[in-house]
């Protein structure tokens, strides 16, 4: 009995590994395969490998310079929603002041505005302030949008650590500023560490106001410059399926080394 | 070490409310264990946290050896507090726990380690120094956070209901700790409980609140043998005083207290003040009251027993009294044979009884001081 339930249940999980993984592994396949391969057959197994589209697509088609700025952009605006975010979660969360709610709602309710509504404002302010076709420009964007998501989270993980812990270090001689660093922050570890991956993720595959915000060739990020290989009458699907490569790694790497954290942030308080 | 004074101590949270903590006067001696005890919602904790600099102070002076300490932050004022959830900081270690107060304090490396060293040696935590709190029992966890306060040495230490998280067995051992610890330090401690057992072994004096108020301050014993009220009265005991509704009569031996067909008499000089026919309540602690099992003993009051709760050492009976709504408890011996529905008598010494005003105040208290006076 026990071992048909366990088998049904190994066949369910296999079903959803390959469900999950069928599309990663696919373009993994086809990064390693030139265009006019894959167009004689889709799923074919790459014989012979070319690796050297890797470097290829690094060094001719700028993917080095798309994956740098992808990179300041993205863990800039990462490092600046996370401080700027569990400043706000532990001020909404510790202190009673006059219109805390409603701080807190407002902030949290522009989460209900698709972002094409308010892209094209967007677009004319930061014209208007000289950051158009800037990556601090992109960055800021990128923080403003996070920021909603990053308090709803932290400030919930925030309210829930002891009272007493904070009046502790009262106690024991430290300001407001210092136990936010030293007590707060440090015990909100795994639910910041959440927010960083999440942040991470959704922001290494932001398209849309990339597209709009940046036209600058030496200011495109990886999205933007995957999107270069497609064309009006042709795309280059080999080079597409390297460029996702390259694109998903610091993704899997920042996952890999966080994902204990990750669900340790996801599950803290579920049980005692 | 230092002399605290509470004088009006008032905390108001909103004016819709009743004051949390209204008028509080008092005087913790120097090297003094003084506890404040009373239910829930009493304001013991909100006194405590104003002493600590965690709550402003509505209206009042707070005072640390003399220097009004109102507008002073919680770090200024030298005090040490142990919480009740230990609050113990869950990513340091014991060791970082107890030294991150010296650490805010600049104190140089080796004497952090020394004192940090010696205060794990008293709480017998040397050899635990290296794990987070998480791996520590409860009762592991109350030390250091004992120890937290103790290597601080400051001028008063504060304890905000301590032990009341930890098992039976535990509360009794740790209760023990702190004696020890303050016979060690001689410091002055304000302990806040709602566990008279803690209040009245622990402390110098105890400070019993109620609804925002001190109802009573003074030695365990003599709050418990003089109550000031019959809030007092009934609070403090386990099992509490019997309160019990009577009138003032006279009678040719002097006055006497009745209620429904009962009657007690009293000496006269408690209800002296009073005219024939004024309410009262009577106070019968439950060890001043006999059960009488003899129907021919001259017992002053008969019930009948509704409930028999054998203690071991004793036996709890509670008897009712014709014509009054609460049962009668009373202590008996702990082999007495009495049983649910047995029509018993009680045998009670006047002079132990107390005589409350019926305003609540103790005309015993009352007469006594007068006496002292």
């Amino acid at each position: 009995m026990r071992v048909a339930t366990q088998s049904i249940v190994m066949a369910i999980l296999c079903a959803y590994t390959m469900f999950a993984a069928g599309p990663f592994v696919w373009a993994a396949m086809l990064s390693l395969r030139t265009t006019s391969e894959i167009h004689l057959d889709h799923f074919a197994l790459p014989d012979p490998m070319h690796w050297d589209k890797y470097p290829d697509a690094w060094f001719n088609s700028n993917y080095s310079i798309y994956f740098m700025n992808s990179l300041q952009v993205v863990v800039g605006a990462v490092i600046l929603v996370t401080l700027i975010g569990a400043m706000a979660a532990h001020c909404l969360a510790r202190y009673r002041f006059r219109l805390n709610r409603i701080i807190y709602f407002v902030l949290f309710s522009t989460i209900i505005f698709p972002p094409q509504v308010t892209i094209i404002s967007l677009f004319q302010i930061l014209v208007g302030y000289g950051l158009y076709n800037s990556k601090l420009g992109l960055m800021l964007v990128y923080v403003a949008i996070q920021l909603p998501l990053t308090v709803y989270i932290l400030e919930s993980f925030f309210a829930r650590i002891p009272a007493d812990l904070f009046d502790a270090a009262r106690m024991d001689g430290y300001s407001d500023w210092a136990i936010f660093w030293r007590v707060a922050l440090p015990v909100a570890m795994p639910a910041v560490t959440t927010t960083v991956i999440l942040n991470f993720i959704l922001l290494w595959n932001e398209f849309l106001f990339a597209v709009v915000l940046i036209t600058d060739e030496a200011n495109r990020t990886l999205p933007l410059g995957i999107q270069r290989f497609i064309g009006d009458t042709q795309e280059d699907i080999g080079m597409i399926a390297t460029g996702l490569m390259i694109a998903i790694i610091p993704v899997i790497v920042v996952y890999a080394f966080f994902s204990e954290k990750l669900i340790q942030g996801m599950t803290a308080g579920a049980v005692k | 070490m230092a002399v605290v004074t509470l004088n009006g101590l008032t905390k108001r949270y909103d004016r819709a409310h009743p004051a949390a903590a209204e008028d509080v006067d008092l005087e913790v001696a120097d090297g003094e264990f003084m506890v404040l005890l009373g239910p829930s919602g009493c304001g013991k904790t909100t006194t405590l946290r104003m002493i600590a600099g965690l709550e402003s102070i509505t209206s009042g002076t707070l005072s640390i050896d003399g220097r009004v300490v109102n507008d002073v932050p919680a770090r200024d004022r030298d005090i040490a507090m142990v919480f009740q959830s230990y609050a113990l900081y869950p990513h340091m270690s014991v060791r970082d726990n107890m030294a991150f107060g010296l650490r805010r304090r600049q104190m140089p490396r080796a004497e952090i380690e020394q004192r940090v060293r010696d205060a794990a040696e008293i709480l017998g935590l040397s050899t635990l120094m290296d794990r987070k709190p998480h791996a520590l029992s409860g009762g592991q966890r109350q030390r250091v956070a004992l120890g937290r306060a103790i290597v601080r040495d400051p001028k008063v230490f504060l304890f905000d209901e301590p032990l009341s998280n930890l098992d039976a067995a535990l509360r009794v051992s740790t209760r023990s700790e702190i004696a020890a610890l303050h016979r060690r330090l001689q410091a002055t401690m304000i302990y806040v409980t709602h566990d008279q057992v803690e209040a009245m072994t622990l402390g110098s004096r105890i400070c019993i609140m109620n609804a925002g108020r001190i109802a009573q301050v003074g030695r365990p014993m003599d709050v418990y043998r003089m109550p000031a009220d019959t809030f007092v009265a009934g609070f403090l005991g386990n099992p509490p005083m019997n309160l019990i509704p009577a009138t003032v009569t006279d009678a040719p031996g002097g006055r006497e207290l009745r209620f429904g067909p009962n009657r007690v008499e009293v000496p006269a000089a408690r209800t002296a003040p009073l005219e024939a026919g004024s309410a009262v309540t009577l106070g019968l602690r439950p060890e001043h009251l006999a059960p009488a099992l003899d129907a021919s003993d001259s017992a002053a009051l008969w019930g009948e027993v509704v409930t028999v709760e054998p203690l071991g050492a004793e036996t709890l009976v509670r008897v009712h009294l014709p014509e009054i709504a609460d049962p009668v408890i009373v202590r008996a011996p702990g082999e007495s044979e009495v049983a649910i529905g047995d029509r018993i008598g009680i045998r009670l010494d006047p002079s132990a009884a107390h005589v409350f005003h019926a305003d609540g105040h103790s005309m015993t208290a009352a007469h006594h001081q007068a006496r002292r006076g």
